[in-house]
């Protein structure tokens, strides 16, 4: 019940991490500039649910982040009840859950194997102790594997956009149909289906990876139940560790136990339920499935005062020792690339709001949560951009979007902060730069005396404009004197919101261009001497 | 639920609804659409200027009366007409900004059309922002909201490629809403522009066709005709109540706009521009577009020429 409770929260949460549906805005409001088009639902709430991110995030930033109080409260219920979240809260533990019970795909004996307590189910101490070291250092990795972020990332970025463009593929193709009654379902299911899966087609560089690795986990779970829970989650291990004083313990009768292994063959946790052995109470995740299936009740699950102290939590020494050393390692060769103090990509375009990259990637979990809700579908997930320490972090394509000159969705909704909140106001006043565009000379259309063209110019949304025209005279290709306006950019007032890139004629490669030099996050990436 | 006025079954029945009776009014009224427009030519076009002199005059109230001074709005709505206005909201800006169509005239001329008994109200517009927030932030939004007027929302697959015939442009993708209405009318607003020199009725056009709108600009003036011949409103009406004067036609500062308080209402779309380019101390044969319209036969820019009426408010 709270399973699916929390599960369709999340999966509605996701759904509303969008452009508000309400156009119908009063413009008494619209009428000042302070007002911002905010979202309606907390879309970020289960990410301050999330203790990980918040230890992490502590840890690397330094920063007590509004809202994580949650995650402090799911610590504290950790501490007295078990990994109660993973049983009851979790959403993709849910949907792990779901997968593994509904057609498990081992058979008896198979299943009491697989369901045996396994070494390698310290790999997720591996990888906590990793990401907690990798932020120590400065480098926060810990979205990569989270469960939070990696479900939120997958389905928003991977999973509703395929399925959303597939629809969308059908009901264009059903518009362009000759027969009437196609085109009114078309209509319809497109006023049905935008909301929730997107108006247009959705585009995210290297989605299909994203996907094939949430499938892949998945089908995880058809070798070992919950294989991602017991092996993989970091927050399990975290929330493991904070159980051993769990006051719910399970209770084992061994006189009833008639060794028929039922709860072991029901246990998706691998923790130890049968009699006779010690309880993992770090791997229990208190889904109740033991003391469901024995048919003679010698397992039950009781409140004790005090909290006793159970099992340690089975770590390793090689996966502690594996994780300091790989959490030491990766933000130090992350640096390698020399992107955060040599110089940075030019490409790399971060959201508005969005800290110095070096403060950037102590807070960013990668968990798309702007890109989702970036109305231009500008935001993506980095693939090389910001080098294998900022792998997933967002990035804006402006070739694929631009930033909306007022809007301000994304600083809202990040978890963290790495995007700070800015209001419309601010935004425009200040003014927030993410970078500068300049122009291609050999491609724009009237540098090039191929004709008239004023797109960039027009759709610059400051005041002044930062894109001039100048009516001069160039040579056409054939030789020919033609008069034409040029476009210049003046880097006063570009604040490189990229419009310009995607309305220019010249595709593919725009002949106006936006890079990161001028950004206001970076004090090394600013061109002029004083603005 | 205050979020959601509509709910989606509402939204999709009446989706289903319009699109039922667009298709059919459109196959219907086709023929007598031209003819009915050459009725019109043969009385004498007029153009009226709606001036808003005192302090707190209301815009309403002044979209009303210049109406009224035309022969009020039953002369070209009829009953159960579906009519879809096109107003210049391509920009997310506030009103204040002058960068779109003045929400105050917008409602004005959706009420009036209800009133005329009109069957459906339409509001369509292809913005360049995201429509949505085009929407939002306009107004227009608000004005669908208050009267009960459709807000088309300009998805891709209402882009439908029509033969235009023009002089320059053949094939290309157009808006279908405003095609396949009874009565269409142009409710531009009026701005500068840094190519074709000001944004007026027949610029407006622009707005109404899909696919690479961007390249239309490599031949503006003869683009704009084009589409203005194909598009041929009903009536258009100028909304100069606050003009752009600098830094068009995105605008984005209050210093960039005048205050005009005009509304100019004219059945003849060259004479409307023309007229309104005076406000901009413009010639209008020097608008580039203007001089194009009376040379292709689409009015006169001499609009003295025209029944003139001037309503004071």
């Amino acid at each position: 019940m709270s399973q699916a409770f929390f599960l369709i929260l999340f999966i509605f949460l996701l759904i509303e991490s969008r452009l508000p549906q309400n156009i119908y805005l009063d413009y008494s409001i619209a009428l000042n500039a302070e007002k911002n088009i905010e979202l309606d639902y907390p879309v970020k709430y289960f990410f301050q649910l999330d203790p990980l991110i918040w230890i992490t995030s502590l840890i690397s930033g330094h920063q007590w982040i509004k809202g994580f109080g949650w995650a402090l409260g799911i610590v504290v219920l950790t501490f007295f009840f078990g990994r109660i979240f993973c049983g009851f809260i979790c959403p993709l533990g849910t949907l792990h859950h779901m997968v593994s019970y509904i057609r498990p795909a081992l058979k008896k004996q198979n299943m009491i194997h697989a369901n045996q307590k396994h070494p390698s189910q310290r790999f997720k101490y591996f990888l906590l102790i990793l990401f907690l070291m990798a932020a120590f250092l400065g480098l926060n990795l810990t979205g990569l594997l989270d469960p939070m972020a990696f479900f939120f990332r997958s389905l928003s970025l991977a999973v509703f956009p395929g399925i959303g463009t597939g629809i969308k593929e059908l009901l264009d193709l059903a518009a362009q149909s000759d027969i009437k009654i196609l085109n009114y379902i078309s209509y319809g299911g497109e006023v049905l289906v935008s909301p929730v899966f997107g108006y247009g087609y959705k585009a995210f560089k290297s989605a299909w990876f994203i996907g094939i690795l949430f499938l892949f986990i998945l089908f995880l779970n058809r070798i070992r139940p919950r294989f991602w829970c017991r092996t993989l989650c970091p927050l399990g291990a975290l929330l493991g560790v904070f159980a051993r004083f769990s006051m719910l313990r399970i209770e084992k009768h061994s006189e009833k136990c008639t060794d028929c292994n039922l709860c072991l063959q029901s246990c998706q946790g691998a923790a130890s339920p049968v009699p006779g052995q010690e309880w993992d109470a770090s791997e229990c995740m208190f889904c109740f499935n033991c003391f469901n299936a024995c048919p003679e009740n010698a397992i039950v699950f009781k409140l004790g005062w005090p909290p006793e102290v159970s099992k340690k939590p089975d770590m390793g020494r090689r996966a502690v020792l594996g994780g300091l050393l790989a959490g030491l390692s990766f933000p130090l060769l992350g640096r390698l690339d020399g992107r955060l103090h040599k110089v940075s990509d030019a490409r790399l375009i971060r959201p508005p709001g969005s800290l110095p990259e070096k403060d950037f990637l102590k807070l960013c979990q990668r968990c798309g949560l702007c890109m989702k809700v970036c109305p231009t579908n500008a935001i993506n997930p980095a693939l090389t951009e910001a080098g294998m320490a900022g792998f997933w972090t967002p990035n804006l394509i402006m070739s694929q979007g631009y930033c909306e000159y007022t809007c301000t969705l994304c600083s809202g909704v990040c978890p963290t902060g790495a995007i700070r909140n800015l209001s419309g106001k601010e935004k425009i006043e200040t003014p927030v730069r993410i970078g500068s565009a300049y122009i291609d000379r050999g491609r724009c259309l009237p540098w090039s005396g191929n004709g008239p063209c004023i797109v960039c110019e027009e759709h610059c949304p400051t005041s002044p404009k930062a894109i001039r025209l100048r009516q001069e005279t160039t040579r056409s290709p054939d030789g020919k004197a033609v008069n034409v306006k040029l476009p210049y950019v003046d880097l006063k007032n570009c604040v490189g919101c990229g419009i310009c890139e995607y309305k220019c004629p010249v595709k593919g490669n725009p002949a106006i261009l936006v890079i990161s030099a001028g950004e206001s996050r970076s004090v090394a990436n600013q061109i002029l001497l004083k603005l | 639920m205050n979020y959601h006025p509509i709910t989606r079954r509402e939204s999709i029945k009446k989706i289903l609804k319009i699109s039922g009776g667009l298709a059919l009014t459109g196959v219907i009224t086709w023929p007598f659409q031209k003819t009915s427009l050459a009725w019109t030519g043969s009385n004498k076009k007029f153009i009226i200027e709606g001036i808003g002199q005192s302090h707190e005059y209301s815009v309403k109230v002044l979209a009303r009366k210049v109406f009224e001074a035309a022969g009020g709005i039953q002369k070209f709505v009829s009953k159960q007409d579906v009519v879809v206005i096109k107003p210049n909201i391509s920009w997310a800006r506030p009103p204040y900004l002058a960068a779109t169509t003045n929400p105050e005239v917008l409602e004005a001329v959706v009420e009036l059309c209800q009133e005329a008994g009109a069957k459906k109200v339409r509001i369509a517009d292809h913005t360049i922002h995201d429509a949505r927030r085009c929407f939002a932030i306009t107004g227009a939004g608000m004005v669908a909201k208050k009267t009960g007027a459709d807000l088309v929302y300009p998805r891709s697959s209402l882009m439908r490629n029509m033969k235009l015939r023009g002089h320059r442009l053949d094939v290309w993708p157009v808006f279908l809403p405003l095609v396949e209405a009874d009565k269409v009318i142009n409710l531009p607003v009026a701005k500068v522009h840094s190519l074709s020199g000001l944004t007026l009725g027949m610029k407006n056009w622009i707005g109404a066709v899909g696919g690479r709108r961007s390249a239309l600009h490599q031949d503006i003036h003869l683009t704009i005709v084009d589409l203005a011949q194909f598009f041929n409103p009903t009536i258009t009406l100028i909304d100069a109540t606050r003009i752009m004067v600098a830094n068009g036609p995105s605008g984005g500062s209050r210093s960039d706009v005048a205050v005009s308080n005009r509304l100019i209402l004219s059945d003849d779309p060259v004479a409307a521009d023309a007229k309104a380019a005076g406000l901009f101390n413009f010639r209008p044969q020097d608008i580039g577009f203007i001089g194009l319209g009376e040379k292709w036969g689409l009015g006169t820019y001499e609009f003295q020429k025209l029944c003139q009426h001037k309503v004071i408010v």
